[in-house]
């Protein structure tokens, strides 16, 4: 029962889910030294000259200045379309001593409080952000 | 014989391992999750599996952007909690069963599945967490644990398809095991949950339960839900749950529901548990 996908359409659709970076290939690919920035992080002595000195510590991996830009102002949605994958800039925030509901909070627009009330009280329905192009 | 008698699914949110360490798992906020789980840690110290395999994903903690294995399985001894920013979790170090593991790891390449083999890696909380859901805080994990790391991160992660014929494949390696040995084989990861973007928040309770309900007895239509599904309607990180298909798929043609439980919210995350028999 192999009902292979066909590779474009299959990678069109991810870009019809509102607000919803999917991490493709193409992403992996643009965002590997930003990741594995991120990835430093877990290491103790890492994360004491990231906090030293973040400009200089940036110098030390080969990112675009637009990548180093969004993570010096911590732009999670900016860093999301520049190759970031959540579970590696995830150190970044942790770093920060920033939680999951904290940091994710600030990719929508809502502050730390509302968001956690949404949360509370259901989350996010998935109506109307299902598909950009048919709106359900 | 080696036999796979029942297959346990679970969220694996991290806030459940800080809840356990930080001792809050009775509070207003834990307790209704952690209640949900009261039926199986009782059930499971009467089944007293010898080995579980358990099916989880790694977030950045074992291995960075350097090697996406799309199926790793754990062969080593040893298995550390992973330091994933903030120290590892105090929890016991995992033992594995290499003899098992290397078996199923032969026989899963002989049946199609070109596995990665891992000797030495660090688990993080997808693989902690549901341990310490189902076996609260020993002193030693009473069960061996065989690591089966999917990569459901990097697009294309696998098919919901491939991942129910891997289950198959592994209930065929382990049921021509000569060594009698009681095997749990646990899905985790999940339900709904979106982590990025301005959607993030996502949850849908009614799609979970349709796909716990569609778990449950002789349907596999499961196993043909498309990716672009999963991400539209459970987010962007509900498709983890590709990954209790592994567990389903390694069950046989039937199963039966012993216990189910499903909350919201946990953190991001809409908790989902269901604990299965072959039936």
């Amino acid at each position: 029962m192999s009902d292979k996908a066909d590779i474009q359409d299959y990678l069109a659709a991810f870009d019809d889910i509102p607000g919803t970076r999917i991490y493709t290939a193409k992403r992996a690919r643009e965002g590997y030294h930003l990741n594995q920035f991120a990835m430093s992080l877990m290491k103790a002595e890492n994360r004491d000259a990231w906090k030293a000195d973040e400009k200089a510590y940036l110098q030390r991996w080969p990112m675009s200045e637009a990548q180093k830009e969004a993570v010096l102002a911590r732009d999670y949605n900016r860093l999301l379309d520049l190759g970031g994958n959540i579970y590696f800039l995830a150190k970044v925030f942790s770093t920060d001593g920033l939680s999951f509901v904290q940091a994710v909070s600030t990719m929508t627009g809502m502050t730390v409080e509302e968001y956690q009330a949404m949360m509370n009280a259901g989350g996010r329905s998935p109506k109307g952000v299902r598909s950009i192009k048919d709106a359900y | 014989m080696a036999r796979i008698s029942a297959g346990v699914a679970t969220s694996h949110v991290p806030l459940l391992g800080v809840a356990v360490d930080q001792g809050k798992t009775g509070d207003a906020y834990f307790g209704p999750i952690f209640a949900g789980y009261d039926w199986t840690k009782r059930w499971v110290a009467e089944q007293k599996p010898d080995v579980i395999v358990l099916v989880y994903n790694d977030h950045a903690s074992a291995f960075d952007a350097n090697i996406i294995p799309t199926f790793a399985i754990g062969t080593g001894e040893q298995f550390k909690p992973a330091d994933e920013g903030w120290g590892p979790r105090a929890v016991p170090d995992v033992s594995g069963h290499p003899d098992l593991a290397w078996y199923i790891a032969q026989s899963l390449i002989l049946d199609d599945f070109d596995m990665t083999i891992i000797n030495q890696m660090d688990v993080d909380h997808g693989l902690t967490v549901p341990l310490s859901m189902m076996f609260g805080t020993p002193a030693a994990w009473p069960a061996k644990v065989i690591p089966l790391a999917v990569n459901v991160v990097t697009y294309p992660v696998p098919s919901g398809n491939r991942c129910w014929m891997l289950g198959e494949a592994i209930r065929r390696a382990v049921e021509s095991f000569p060594e009698d040995l009681n095997v749990q084989i646990w899905g985790t990861g999940g339900m709904s949950h979106q982590l990025q973007g301005q959607r993030a928040g996502l949850i849908n309770a009614e799609w979970d339960n349709r796909f716990m309900d569609s778990l449950i007895g002789d349907s596999d239509a499961v196993r043909r839900i498309p990716h672009i599904e999963y991400l539209r309607e459970t987010g962007s990180e509900g498709i983890e749950m590709v990954m209790w298909l592994i567990m389903r798929g390694a069950l046989g043609q039937r199963t039966r529901l012993l216990h189910r439980h499903y909350h919201v919210p946990c953190s991001n995350t809409a908790i989902g548990h269901l604990v299965l028999e072959p039936d």
